[in-house]
């Protein structure tokens, strides 16, 4: 139903792309390294260059449709927007006098200082919302549980499970629409701290049959094998060398 | 000790022939599932979504290899073999959480198959299933049966379905002890009337009285009247753009209706259900329930109106004791009739009234969720799914409550894969199928 949209699916075009082909792993950390990167500067330049470059990949070496990108950003990017007009508003160099005037609106100066620090953070929000977007959309989530055990060593115990568990999500969704319908009839208010109660009951009730399930087909009873081995690629080493370069670019550029 | 805590233990202490014991090992519940795998034993559960783990078929049906560490090579291989026997070829890569019940109770019988168990455990496989997916699944169990390669335990309501292939019946009572065991035919001979004594299910055909249909008055369709209960006209909907769950619906409900909603998983049974009480709105079309639009009432207003028995009791829940749910905004007259239905219900208050909720068996919840669906004698009362897990006394009682409330000028509308259900409680059958209505034996049907 509606709570599909918690899981999405990630398409075989996405899947087989460069990007898709690419290890989980190494997305993420690419990922972790940008997003590190951009907190060592507060110029619009670089997170505005990252961007591009996320968005740009993202459609032609992930294979990702341009309207299933914007749609997935579009919310955040009203989010960055709001974040960035009020912190431009309220910033506090508008106050100081030594700052750059720009213009007036009624009793409020805005200054220069201020829409460079704006802008600077509406761009890091931006950026990281786009990697964001470009990683789920072509990251399969299975791969990435995989990735985690094989490369990582992730315990198997908590990855899989965690994996099961994120498989719960629209089913829990469900049952909070069900709850609150029959909340309803019976004459009640519909949001209640109380509705947590049935939820919780309900979520442990699902993890508990979930680990029987498990256990009885004999998980983390021995060693295992894997049905779908993962291993580190050549890709994988273009990918990480080119993200790294980019960021390296992207920090000289907001010099 | 429920039904699934017997198929838990069944699978620690089950050892061929010696029944008894099945029973006697309950205290090793919980650490026994750990390496029931190894010892070549495999669990199928009664709801088939809580038991994949993995996102795609395959994957999943692979899991339980994994973790007995078979090589690649013999799992690629089997995988494929495991999903044949069930019916499912080439469903690898799709994902366990659009498939429909049937098909994940399926492949949730492939997983365990695939390691080839020495004794496979079912705990009702099919309750939550429609009858096509039902079907199916007892299809699988025939044919795994007449192959011989595993011991099968089986724990189903279902007597018509599960007896015939059954070598061995083992009946238990209402605390886990056992009332009969032996080959199917000798158990009915011998103890057909000790097991109807005590609420077991027994396979259509054999002794003992119809159930339901006797006793009750059946008033013929509309005799009380034509008050129109509930109004559907050109009712659509749909959770996400281009994919409707219902596509115009109309449906008029009139005092004395007893309807069956019937149709495969998935079809929009719950949906309609929901879109009668005012718990979803139409993106397109009409429904009056009492002559208004039942999203508008309030709460108050919608509860004389409507009554509603979730699916799954758990989600209706509200207090922290069987009593205090009972009694739950209800006035004196209620709570009185309430303790009532209580009893007739087998579940006198004396002794379950301080008992959370939570801790009830399957039955016993279900139960106490009609009592609170009942107690307002509401105009409308809608069912989802009511006879899942009931023995035979609780689906008697059950019938009997719904005729009473019927009797006094209300409606029911039930959503149900239960045939017998519907033969002996309701006498209007609507058929769902893909969003629209396909057969209605009130109205024809274009």
């Amino acid at each position: 139903m509606s709570a599909w949209l918690f899981v999405p699916d990630v398409g075989a075009e996405q899947q087989e792309s460069v990007i898709g082909r690419t290890n989980p792993l190494v997305k993420l950390g690419i990922a972790i390294v940008w997003l590190l990167g951009l907190g060592l500067t507060v110029d619009v330049r670089p997170p505005l260059a990252l961007l591009a470059v996320a968005l740009a990949s993202g459609v032609w070496l992930g294979a990702i449709p341009q309207g299933v990108l914007g749609r997935r950003i579009a919310p955040f990017a009203v989010a960055a927007v709001a974040i960035a007009v009020t912190n431009l508003l309220f910033s506090g160099h508008n106050t100081d006098p030594l700052a750059t005037e720009l213009f007036r609106i009624g009793p409020l100066r805005v200054t220069a200082e201020a829409v460079a620090a704006a802008a600077g953070l509406g761009a890091r929000i931006a950026a990281i919302v786009s990697i964001g977007a470009v990683f789920t959309l072509t990251t399969d989530v299975t791969r990435l549980i995989d990735s985690m055990v094989q490369l990582g060593r992730v315990s198997p115990r908590f990855a899989y499970g965690a994996l099961a568990a994120y498989q719960a999500v629209p089913k829990i969704v469900e049952d909070l629409a069900t709850l609150r319908g029959a909340r309803r009839l019976r004459g009640l208010r519909e949001w209640d701290p109380r509705l947590l109660v049935g939820l919780l009951v309900r979520a442990i009730r699902h993890a508990d049959q979930l680990a029987i399930a498990m256990d009885a087909r004999g998980f983390g009873s021995g060693p295992r094998t894997t049905y779908r081995p993962v291993a580190w690629t050549q890709l994988d080493a273009v990918v990480a060398g080119s993200a790294a370069v980019i960021l390296l670019m992207a920090l000289i550029l907001g010099r | 000790m429920s039904d699934t805590e017997v198929a838990r233990a069944d699978f620690a202490g089950f050892d061929g022939d010696d029944a008894s014991r099945a029973v006697d090992a309950g205290s090793r519940i919980d650490a026994a599932p750990i390496t029931a795998a190894r010892l070549g034993a495999g669990i199928v559960l009664q709801d088939p979504a809580s038991q994949l783990v993995m996102e795609r078929v395959g994957d999943d049906v692979a899991f339980g290899l994994e973790n007995l560490a078979w090589p690649m090579a013999t799992m690629r291989a089997r995988v494929p073999d495991a999903l044949a026997a069930v019916g499912l070829t080439g469903f690898e890569g799709r994902r366990s959480t659009r498939l429909s019940g049937g098909e994940q109770q399926r492949v949730a019988i492939a997983g365990v198959l695939a390691t080839r168990p020495g004794l496979l455990v079912l705990d009702e496989p099919t309750a939550s299933l429609d009858p096509y997916g039902a079907a199916a699944v007892f299809a699988i169990l025939t044919e795994l049966q007449s192959r011989g390669e595993a011991t099968i335990v089986l724990v189903e309501h279902r007597a018509t379905l599960a007896w015939p292939i059954a070598d061995l019946v083992l009946a238990l009572d209402d605390d886990g002890r056992p009332i009969a065991v032996g080959a199917p035919a000798d158990v009915l001979r011998r103890s057909g009337k000790r097991l109807e004594a005590a609420g077991i299910w027994l396979p259509e055909g054999g002794p003992g009285p119809a159930v339901g249909a006797a006793g009750s008055v059946r008033h013929p369709a509309g005799a009380l009247g034509t008050f129109p209960i509930l109004e559907l006209e050109g009712v659509r909907f749909g959770f996400e753009p281009g994919t409707p769950v219902l596509r115009s619906v109309d449906l008029q409900v009139v005092a004395g209706d007893r309807i069956a909603l019937v149709g495969p998983n998935g079809s929009g049974k719950t949906t309609l259900l929901r879109l009668a009480l005012g718990l979803l709105k139409p993106i397109a079309g009409e429904i009056r329930l009492g002559g208004r639009a039942p999203s508008r009432l309030t709460s108050l207003e919608l509860t004389r109106q409507a009554g509603y028995v979730v699916q799954d009791p758990e989600l209706g829940f509200l207090a922290d004791s069987v009593r205090q749910e009972v009694e739950l905004g209800l006035d004196a007259d209620q709570v009185r009739y309430a303790h009532e239905l209580c009893d007739r219900l087998r579940l006198p208050l004396e002794r379950f009234g301080d008992a959370s909720p939570y801790r009830l068996s399957g039955g016993e919840q279900r139960r106490l969720s009609l009592v609170t669906g009942l107690a307002r004698r509401p105009l409308l009362l809608a069912l989802d799914e009511p006879t899942y897990g009931q023995d035979r006394r609780g689906h008697e009682a059950l019938v009997a409550a719904l005729d009473e409330l019927v009797g006094q000028g209300s409606a029911m509308l039930a959503a149900t894969h239960d045939e017998r259900f519907v033969r002996d409680a309701t006498d209007r059958r609507v058929e769902l199928e893909d969003g629209w209505v396909v057969a209605d034996d009130r109205e024809d049907v274009a």
